[in-house]
């Protein structure tokens, strides 16, 4: 049951609308369902062959069929995909938070769509796209005046320019100006455009705030890429599900997905004022660091920097935090490094908060993880439930994180939600309930 | 609620490095973009020697013209740090990145790196697009060739002949972590780019919001416009034509426009509240940044309004001087003129792009850099370019041919839009140069 609104203090920052598409799941309540049942959205990528790399065969791909459904509800001719994903996402959530009228004052919009490259985000879209940049070398070189010449007549795809009517078209839907934010900020993009939301709101430069991400980039180019970095998964087994392991001690790297979600928050005030009654959750602090020591590798004094600090700015202390919703990525460094954070922050009793990592299910979805795993903060308040970590069957003791292979029902006032990504990118926010809940 | 200053700034353009040499070509009416058809990037001025290589070897001289004269920069001014820790960060670091740390390290010129608590309190926000990484340059063609014949499977071919460090330095927030490196700040650090980005003001925007809202003591905005791959040139003159001969009367708002000249430019603005300034001393003279917004809208035109009116609104009064977007483009200046000129009635309008050409993910931060040193000046300098204004724009005060004395004006506004009718967003700027 969704807690009621009226409970909150005007000037409370509330999640009223939220949206998903990830390999799990194109809907909010399929992707719960999923997350509860422990199902996984992983499989081996069969549509190229990487069977010489050394790592990364498996990905979260949304299925087909799941596709199709996208297409038809989001999609529109010259749209790229991952502008299809942040639409869809975005209409659910508009649609669950009842925004049917144009607010009365510019809206915010932040986003992050993560760009998959000249080519799209199709791996059979690439060979062609190769192709073509051969027939280009070999017709014309690289003199700038004759490629010019060559290309002025032929079609560019939509994603050439990493530019696109996304927002023009989202001012256009909702029917006011925008205010928007386009983002970037690695793998913790999605934490960091709630955290700009919800800024927004607090300074009074926008009634309502729309949050958006997507990703879709399971490329040649971004696989050879990140195989480079080693930072995949080397799950070779019989079951790809088992590819994703966060905090076991057999995990062996992140596996990347396509997903995207989308976020309605607003103040308490402003709900109430549109006859909204109900809420998913309030959000609390944040904090946010830039790391200068290494340009990929996590930061234990960072990480546990931003969680402090998004502790403290909720009025909240260690002792307050119910559940953690981690970053989780299963890659060796990151999860022993968040774990470490954790436990310096927590002490002794991280043995006994339950710790959920969507990534296990899902992959990792970049920018887009922080706000598709924020729903599945939000869901563990309002159901007083934490999601299963359902391929962690062997935990890593030098993790020494608690996770569960089932469901863990208990009541949850508050949850941890961390986000984190190469460039020194750290960003932790906490999320909390109504009434019942510490820091207000 | 504290006021945010820009205590100090750093600029590199086709001009050189600094605001002066930029103020100094326009009261010059010299133009800084190659005059003739097929000049295009990697040329420098008519007459003047051809551009060496970039820093990252992204452009050859050999591979400098396009349909499209382009004003650019010049290697010697955007230097990398010496030492062992900026020695392994090079393979990381695009051309881009070589403009951002060396604005960012002019801006900050005498002042020690920030530690401690300070540099806690201390952010980066970048506006710099994806560089598509080597997906688009010379190396990827001819591993495209030689997939059409390789045997190995395409990913693996990829990741035998793809250099190991190109997907991490075509991510915008990685050049935001050289700045942090650079100038200590580890507050935080987010890139505003592309759609929003609305020529480097909605990264203004979204600094002056973590000033505003406390969470921050200062940040350093840095903007790039690096070099463009030559898709990347014709996307964006298929979106808005781009002008093919700089030449007299070619320039912003005037009868004779068709179209923006690109222009590369790398420029950095530290941003404080105004009760932390002493932090780096007094050496700087500050400008208070009075209000800063961007809006999109289904049209561009909407977008202007929204952003302009929301921005002139915080400050209640009319600028003195106008720092307009003012591109060349036919339809953005009229645009532009016909939704401000109300706005900006009186106010001296003048525009850099005809100078500098248009440097498209941070051309409202250089236009901010200097319209603050203006106002200092009290001068107001011409639009490079423009001989004949267009009637059609309307009964504006363009500053034409020589500079106008504006040693009563204190506030300027500077406008500034994201390229092409898709993107359909503008920002708006306010600056104060009285007395604080």
């Amino acid at each position: 049951m969704n807690p009621s609104i009226s409970d909150l203090d005007d000037d409370e920052i509330v999640i009223t609308g939220m949206g998903v598409v990830t390999p799990i799941g194109a809907s909010v309540a399929d992707f719960w369902e999923a997350n509860l049942q422990g199902r996984s959205g992983l499989r081996y990528e069969d549509r190229m062959d990487l069977s010489q790399l050394p790592c990364g065969w498996v990905a979260g791909i949304i299925p087909d069929a799941m596709k199709d459904e996208v297409r038809e509800r989001s999609g529109a001719e010259g749209r790229s995909w991952g502008d299809t994903l942040m639409h869809d996402a975005l209409d659910q959530a508009l649609t669950d938070a009842r925004l049917t009228s144009a607010p009365a004052r510019a809206a915010a919009l932040v986003w992050a769509r993560v760009w998959p490259g000249p080519s799209g985000s199709f791996p059979q879209d690439y060979a062609p796209h190769l192709q073509l940049q051969a027939e280009r070398y070999q017709a014309v070189g690289t003199d700038p005046a004759a490629v010019a010449e060559y290309l002025a007549d032929r079609p560019m795809p939509p994603e050439l320019t990493d530019v696109s009517e996304f927002q023009a078209e989202v001012a256009a839907r909702i029917g006011t100006p925008v205010l928007g934010t386009r983002l970037e900020a690695t793998c913790s993009g999605g934490l960091r455009a709630i955290a700009e939301a919800a800024r927004l709101l607090r300074l009074g430069d926008a009634d309502v705030a729309l949050v958006t991400a997507s990703v879709s980039r399971s490329t040649p180019y971004v696989l050879s890429q990140y195989g480079q970095l080693m930072a995949l998964s080397r799950w070779k087994g019989e079951d790809p599900a088992h590819a994703s392991t966060p905090f076991d001690a057999r995990r062996s790297g992140m596996v990347i997905n396509e997903s995207a979600g989308a976020l309605v928050i607003e103040t308490a005030a402003h709900a109430r004022s549109r006859g909204v009654g109900r809420f998913h959750a309030v959000i609390g602090g944040w904090g946010l660091a830039v790391g200068t020591g290494h340009v990929t590798a996590p930061d234990v004094t960072e990480v546990e920097r931003v969680i402090r600090t998004a502790i403290d700015r909720s009025g909240l202390t260690p002792d307050d935090i119910d559940t953690v919703n981690a970053h989780g990525t299963s890659t060796k460094l990151n999860d022993v490094t968040e774990a470490g954070a954790l436990r310096r922050v927590f002490g002794d009793r991280l043995s006994e908060i339950d710790v959920c990592a969507v990534k296990s299910l899902t992959g990792h979805g970049s920018a887009a993880s922080g706000v598709v795993e924020t729903v599945a903060a939000a869901l563990t308040l309002t159901h007083d439930v934490v999601p299963p970590v359902a391929t962690t069957t062997e935990p890593d003791p030098k993790c020494g994180v608690k996770t569960s292979l089932t469901p863990v029902e208990r009541p949850v006032r508050t949850v941890l939600k961390s986000s984190f990504g190469f460039g020194g990118q750290y960003a932790s926010m906490v999320f909390r309930k109504a009434a019942g809940a510490p820091g207000r | 609620m504290p006021r945010i200053l820009i205590t100090r700034t750093g600029l590199i353009t086709a001009a050189g490095a600094g605001v002066d040499p930029v103020l100094a070509a326009m009261e010059a009416g010299r133009s800084h973009i190659p005059s003739g058809v097929g000049t295009g990037a990697g040329a420098g001025p008519a007459g003047a020697a051809p551009a060496a290589p970039a820093a990252d070897g992204t452009q050859s001289p050999q591979h400098r013209r396009t349909p499209w004269p382009t004003a650019t920069l010049d290697p010697a001014d955007t230097p990398w740090p010496g030492g062992k820790l900026w020695d392994n960060a090079k393979k990381y670091a695009n051309t881009a990145a070589f403009g951002a740390v060396a604005a960012a390290v002019q801006a900050m010129a005498g002042a020690e790196p920030v530690t401690g608590d300070t540099a806690i309190a201390s952010g980066v926000v970048m506006a710099v697009g994806c560089s598509g990484s080597d997906e688009l340059n010379e190396a990827m063609a001819r591993i495209a060739v030689a997939a059409q014949t390789d045997p190995r499977p395409l990913p693996k071919l990829l990741y035998d002949e793809v250099p190991d460090f190109s997907y991490i330095r075509g991510i915008p927030s990685q050049i935001g972590q050289f700045v942090a490196i650079a100038t200590g700040f580890r507050g935080s650090n987010v890139a505003v780019y592309g759609e929003g980005g609305a020529g480097g003001l909605g990264a203004l925007a979204q600094a002056s919001r973590l000033l505003r809202s406390g969470e921050l003591d200062r940040v350093i905005v840095v903007g790039v416009a690096p070099p463009l791959s030559t898709t990347m040139l014709v996307a964006y003159d298929r979106e808005d034509r781009l002008g093919t001969a700089a030449v007299p009367g070619a320039g912003p708002f005037d009868a004779g426009r068709s179209g923006a000249f690109p222009g590369q430019a790398a420029v950095a603005l530290l941003l404080e509240r105004e009760d932390v300034v002493p932090v780096f001393g007094a050496d700087a003279v500050p400008v208070e940044l009075v209000s800063c917004e961007s809006r999109c809208t289904p049209e561009r035109s909407g977008a202007f309004a929204a952003a302009a009116g929301a921005a002139l609104s915080r400050h209640g009064a009319v600028p003195d001087v106008w720092w307009a977007h003012g591109s060349g483009s036919t339809a953005t200046d009229a645009e532009e003129c016909a939704v401000l000129g109300a706005l900006a009635a009186g106010a001296h309008v003048t525009s850099s792009k005809g100078t500098l050409g248009t440097a498209f993910e941070c051309g409202g931060l250089v236009d901010v850099a200097l319209a603050a040193e203006s106002l200092r000046r009290g001068q107001t300098p011409p639009v490079g370019l423009l001989v004949k204004p267009d009637p059609d724009l309307g009964d504006l005060e363009f500053v034409v041919g020589t500079a106008r004395p504006a040693a009563s004006a204190r506030t300027a506004l500077v406008t500034a839009a994201s390229h092409g009718a898709k993107a359909a967003t503008a920002g708006a700027a306010v600056l104060w140069g009285g007395a604080l």
